[in-house]
């Protein structure tokens, strides 16, 4: 169970994260939705302690070897081929090598295993990113918006990935600004804004409570009716 | 153990690829082994070694200084470091890692720069001895600026001239006496010291050597304290 209770987050004079509450339960996938600045990656910063938070309590219900994080592609080898880099996340966490061949081919890189990630189209190391997140088959993984600037069909191979990790019982917590992302992926999501969650639950609950359910669950008109603000 | 190996195996590999870092560790001997073989060698009035203990305390005070300060002000720039320690990775180990694979490419080219020098026996291993002194000294100073610098950039600001100070304080001291006097406390001066006669008593250069590590370490800790890693 990932859970954040009354959590306060400032940097100098703003208020980022103003009394946030949210409880992701075991097993599921779950949507931080929101526009660009609302606080989606800071959230997973302090869940992930790589931030303090000013006030509140949260918990993931993992070990830091349990989760799984994909911020963005930061923090691959250049140099190094996409296996040498899983190799030495392998390393790391005491797992064979042969995961990391496994991993690649999970996300659609196996025809690159010995490419260099300089060498690497940006679609192909947002994958390998996420290949390196889920290489020690973590209980919790944290994906900070996995499928921006992607294509869609390789949007769709990570969606199908991230499916595929729930199958296996992983937790997964996401970040997204794509509603359709999140009606398709999420069991359930919440909404932040202006540092407030202002709503949460399944997409097509939260839809039908507001009205919102046209041929499909519009999670769009939802928050502009909630915030008055656009995603973009 | 295992995070130390991983940090050891990428650093090795990483080494091979990283042009910029890798070229240090052949410039140097080879030009030593050029000027020994044509001018060393061929004229009377210059001793054989003159050009080994030049370029081996350039390469230590310059080479190793840059090469570690590049690999860690890399690592924290990509954010890689950020993911080891979120991986459970403890900076010690990244640093033992990561040194280490820089401590033996050292070792390698002070091996061939003891060779082009023609020393041996006894010489051979005091040169090293001292080489291998110097290189702890210079990878202690280079992690120091690597951890103290925002970026790469910022690195090399500083990282440069400091080790071009210290790479060639000992030509320096060949022309004058007062700079001689100055540089006779920093490492590279005293490898250039004992690389120039190693017959003589390496106690004095090594207690030096050993001061400079010691005054080197507790920068380093400073900076670690002051920054950590990530
Ligand atoms: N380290 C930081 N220092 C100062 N302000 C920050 C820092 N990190 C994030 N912010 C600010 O906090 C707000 C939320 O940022 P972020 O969590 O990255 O949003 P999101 O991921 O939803 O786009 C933004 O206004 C951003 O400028
Ligand atoms: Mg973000």
């Amino acid at each position: 169970m990932i859970e954040m209770r009354n959590i306060v987050k400032r940097f100098g004079t703003q208020t980022v994260l103003n009394d946030v509450n949210f409880t992701a339960r075991d097993g599921e996938i779950f949507g931080l939705l929101g526009p660009s600045g609302a606080g989606k990656t800071t959230i997973i910063n302090i869940l992930t302690r790589q931030l303090y938070a000013d006030g509140g309590s949260h918990s993931t219900g993992a070990e830091p070897f349990e989760t799984g994080l994909m911020l963005d592609q930061d923090g691959l080898y250049a140099r190094l081929t996409c296996a040498e880099n899983l190799n030495v996340v392998a390393d790391i966490y005491g797992m064979p090598r042969k995961k990391s061949i496994e991993a690649l081919q999970s996300v659609g890189l196996g025809d690159a295993v010995k490419k260099t990630v300089q060498a690497l189209s940006w679609g192909m190391r947002q994958r390998l990113a996420l290949a390196r997140a889920i290489l020690h088959e973590p209980k919790v993984l944290f994906l900070d918006e996995p499928t921006s600037g992607l294509d869609p069909a390789t949007a769709r191979g990570i969606h199908q990935l991230i499916l595929n990790l729930k199958e296996k019982g992983a937790t997964v917590f996401l970040t997204t600004h794509n509603m359709d992302e999140a009606v398709k992926l999420c069991d359930r999501v919440a909404l932040l804004h202006k540092g407030k969650i202002v709503e949460n639950g399944a997409p097509s609950e939260i839809c039908e409570r507001h009205g919102a359910v046209k041929t499909v669950p519009d999670l769009e008109s939802v928050f502009i009716k909630l915030t008055g603000a656009v995603l973009e | 153990m295992r995070s130390v190996k991983a940090m050891f195996v990428k650093q090795t590999l990483d080494m091979f690829r990283n042009w910029p870092v890798l070229i240090q560790y052949v410039v140097y001997p080879a030009v030593a082994f050029v000027f020994t073989v044509l001018v060393a060698k061929a004229d009377e009035t210059i001793a054989d070694t003159m050009f080994v203990a030049m370029f081996s305390s350039i390469f230590a005070g310059m080479a190793l200084v840059f090469s570690a300060m590049a690999v860690i002000a890399e690592d924290r720039e990509t954010k890689s470091l950020r993911f080891l320690v979120m991986a459970g990775v403890k900076p010690h180990e990244y640093l033992i890692g990561v040194g280490g694979v820089i401590f033996l490419f050292g070792l390698g080219v002070s091996v061939v720069f003891a060779l082009i020098g023609g020393y041996s026996g006894a010489e051979f291993f005091k040169f090293l001895l001292v080489m291998v002194l110097g290189s702890a000294a210079s990878i202690l100073l280079g992690a120091s600026i690597g951890i103290l610098s925002k970026n790469q950039q910022s690195a090399s600001a500083v990282g440069i001239p400091v080790s071009m100070v210290l790479g060639f304080a000992p030509m320096v001291t060949m022309f004058n006496e007062t700079a001689k006097q100055i540089f006779d406390i920093f490492y590279t001066q005293q490898v250039n010291v004992v690389a120039n006669d190693v017959s003589t008593d390496i106690a004095r250069p090594v207690l030096i050597i050993l001061a400079n590590i010691a005054a080197l370490a507790a920068l380093f800790a400073a900076a670690y304290r002051k920054k950590r890693l990530g």
